[in-house]
């Protein structure tokens, strides 16, 4: 329970300050600067729902963890290290052909490595862990 | 028994029980052995085990 309310506190603190700052900075509404937000409102949004999906296994008695789900975790997290590799190396093919700067290029890695793994936590716990 | 009610005597998740039953997962040794005790079956009755050799 004590998770699931730091996960909330923390994504409020985040949506408070993003909002302080959208309101104060001078956004030009274009996609480069509004894609760092829309990465923050995507990540907050999904610890929201882990929070919510917590909570709810915990009203239920259920544990907030069992066998399965941390056996989908550490295969979640080993095949998308071995992608995110492959992601990097692309990047760093790709650094010198693309007129973009680096920190643009590191944000977008980051970004690519957290799709990644939302994208295979989502496959395997749909596929399941048959012959693990 | 509900998968709830069976979830929460062997103490995992919901999810757990409905892979379980749609042969998605396979169990640990203990979390098998605490259904076969839940049931009051020997193991070989609720899983079976399939040799690849």
């Amino acid at each position: 329970m004590k998770r699931s309310v730091v996960i909330f506190i923390l994504s409020a603190l985040v949506i408070v300050l993003s909002a302080v700052w959208f309101a104060n900075a001078k956004i030009s509404f274009n996609l480069a600067e509004l894609m760092p937000f829309g990465i923050l409102v995507l990540v907050v949004g999904i610890a929201v729902f882990i929070g919510i999906k917590r909570i709810k296994s915990i009203r239920r008695g259920e544990p907030a963890e069992d066998e399965l789900s941390k056996k989908i975790l550490v295969k979640t997290s080993s095949i998308s290290y071995y992608i995110s590799i492959y992601l990097w190396l692309v990047i760093g093919f790709f650094s010198d052909r693309l007129n973009m700067e680096n920190h643009t290029l590191i944000g977008i890695g980051i970004a690519g490595m957290a799709l990644i793994y939302l994208l295979s936590w989502v496959f395997f716990s749909l596929r399941g862990l048959r012959d693990e | 028994m509900t998968q709830d009610e069976l979830a929460q005597k062997v103490k995992v998740r919901r999810e757990t029980i409905v892979f379980l039953e749609k042969n998605k997962y396979n169990p640990s040794l203990k979390l098998a052995y605490d259904l076969a005790t839940v049931f009051s079956v020997p193991i070989e009755e609720l899983f079976i085990f399939e040799k690849d050799i």
